[in-house]
């Protein structure tokens, strides 16, 4: 049995009259990806902040299993690395600064957002409003990878990249995984990726 | 490896302070209500000076007024901002919600006392004001000051997570604070007068105690989904 696993069932979101995610139900364990496809506005986002805790679903379950222990919600946000659009940082604030509070916030040593910003090729000294939008996504992939976590959850993770950005994220992704990671990546098209486990199609 | 509570919460704090240092938003918007608001009441209520009296009665008011405008002018920001900038969704996920209220609390607490910093010793030299218990108007305005910062903090967040969140503010805070108000105007007028009314100081902190206590309850309901 592999160390971490996620399993959602009969999962629904509604925002207002309008039904987000309908009924998404998966299983994915360490060392594999769940890929999920579909059009846009088929819920893939909306799945991906029910995951990370970051919303309530309307129903359905969620249970994350590390060593055989079920997480609770707040564990399993702590527990997850989360790669999203409107995942955004400080303005105000360096790359490097960026990494370093959220460093701080998870009692890690600065060394290791170091590591990343070098192997994702990011300088860190320009001001996140000053990113371009492939450096910001550099950004949010060294923020999801801080604390080396066992569930990484992806929203279209290629996205604004350029070609060494991607080969950076994707080394990433497969180191993450060899370690006994999971992670379930979420993209309107056909991504190629390594380790699939299993595909979840929504608004099919 | 796990970040102490404290830590998480000193990150938050300095964090706060260091964007807004950059950018000074908060800081000059307040100084200059602070100080304009001030001088302006200064020459319209007459002579500086004129009338002891009427001046230690009016200038509590006048001292609490402004912090509360200038906290509430600015303060919302402290969650409003984190939401529509978005850093709210990796600040969620790599801190506890109780260290987000504390660091939040700390920093508005600290700037509510920046602005109490400059808005007291200038009043009192304006309006020629003699203080009978100097250290009890530093408690007045310390005990004051957490009770402003405590409850905007708490009420920050939650019309953060809601449209409409200024005007939301404003109607929620206005029976949060207004006890509060009344509790420090009344306490800085004894420390001027040196007439004693009643022990305003400890229901003051009692108020301060409840919401700093209720913010730590509510809070994590309110961050979290």
């Amino acid at each position: 049995m592999a160390a971490t696993a996620l399993a959602f069932k009969g999962l629904s979101r509604r925002f207002g009259p309008v039904r987000a995610l309908v009924d998404a139900s998966a299983e994915v364990e360490g060392g594999g990806i769940l890929s999920v496809r579909g059009p846009n506005g088929c819920g893939k986002s909306t799945l991906l902040r029910c995951l990370a805790g970051l919303l309530r679903p309307d129903r359905g379950t969620i249970a994350a299993r590390e060593r055989g222990r079920e997480l609770a919600s707040d564990e399993r946000r702590s527990r997850v690395g989360y790669v999203a659009p409107d995942v955004a940082f400080y303005d105000e604030l360096s790359g490097r600064e960026n990494l370093r509070l959220y460093s701080r916030l998870r009692g890690l040593p600065p060394g290791r957002g170091e590591i990343l910003l070098e192997r994702l090729g990011l300088a860190g000294e320009r001001p996140f409003h000053a990113m371009s939008s492939g450096m910001r996504q550099r950004l949010r992939w060294a923020f999801a990878l801080l604390h080396a976590p066992d569930i990484l959850l992806l929203d279209e993770p290629f996205q604004n990249f350029d070609a060494a950005g991607e080969r950076a994220a994707r080394e990433l992704l497969a180191e993450r995984l060899a370690a006994g990671a999971l992670a379930v990546v979420a993209s309107p098209s056909d991504v190629a990726l390594p380790r699939v486990a299993g595909e979840l199609l929504l608004g099919g | 490896m796990s970040s102490s509570w404290a830590a998480e919460a000193a990150a938050v704090f300095v964090k706060d302070w260091r964007c807004e240092l950059r950018t000074r938003h908060a800081v000059a918007t307040l100084a200059l209500f602070a100080l304009t608001t001030l001088l302006v009441a200064s020459l319209v209520l007459g002579p500086i000076g004129n009338d002891a009296e009427m001046s230690r009665r009016v200038v509590p008011v006048l001292v609490w007024l402004i912090v509360l405008f200038a906290a509430a002018a600015g303060l919302p920001r402290a969650f409003v901002h984190e939401e529509e900038s978005r850093t709210a969704i990796a600040l969620r996920l790599a801190a506890r919600p109780s260290a987000v209220f504390a660091g939040k609390l700390v920093h508005i607490a600290t700037l509510v006392a920046a602005i109490e910093a400059i808005v007291a010793p200038l009043a009192v030299a304006l309006f020629d004001l003699r203080v009978a218990a100097a250290a009890e108007l530093v408690a007045a305005l310390a005990a004051g000051g957490l009770a402003i910062a405590a409850a905007t903090t708490l009420l920050a967040a939650i019309v953060a997570q809601g449209r409409g969140a200024s005007t939301l503010f404003a109607v929620l805070a206005l029976p949060v604070l207004l006890p509060a108000l009344a509790l420090a105007v009344a306490a800085t007028r004894v420390a001027l007068t040196g007439v004693a009314e009643g022990n305003l100081l400890t229901l003051l902190l009692l108020y301060d105690g409840s919401v700093v206590v209720a913010g730590f309850l509510l809070f994590p309901a309110i961050w979290n989904p």
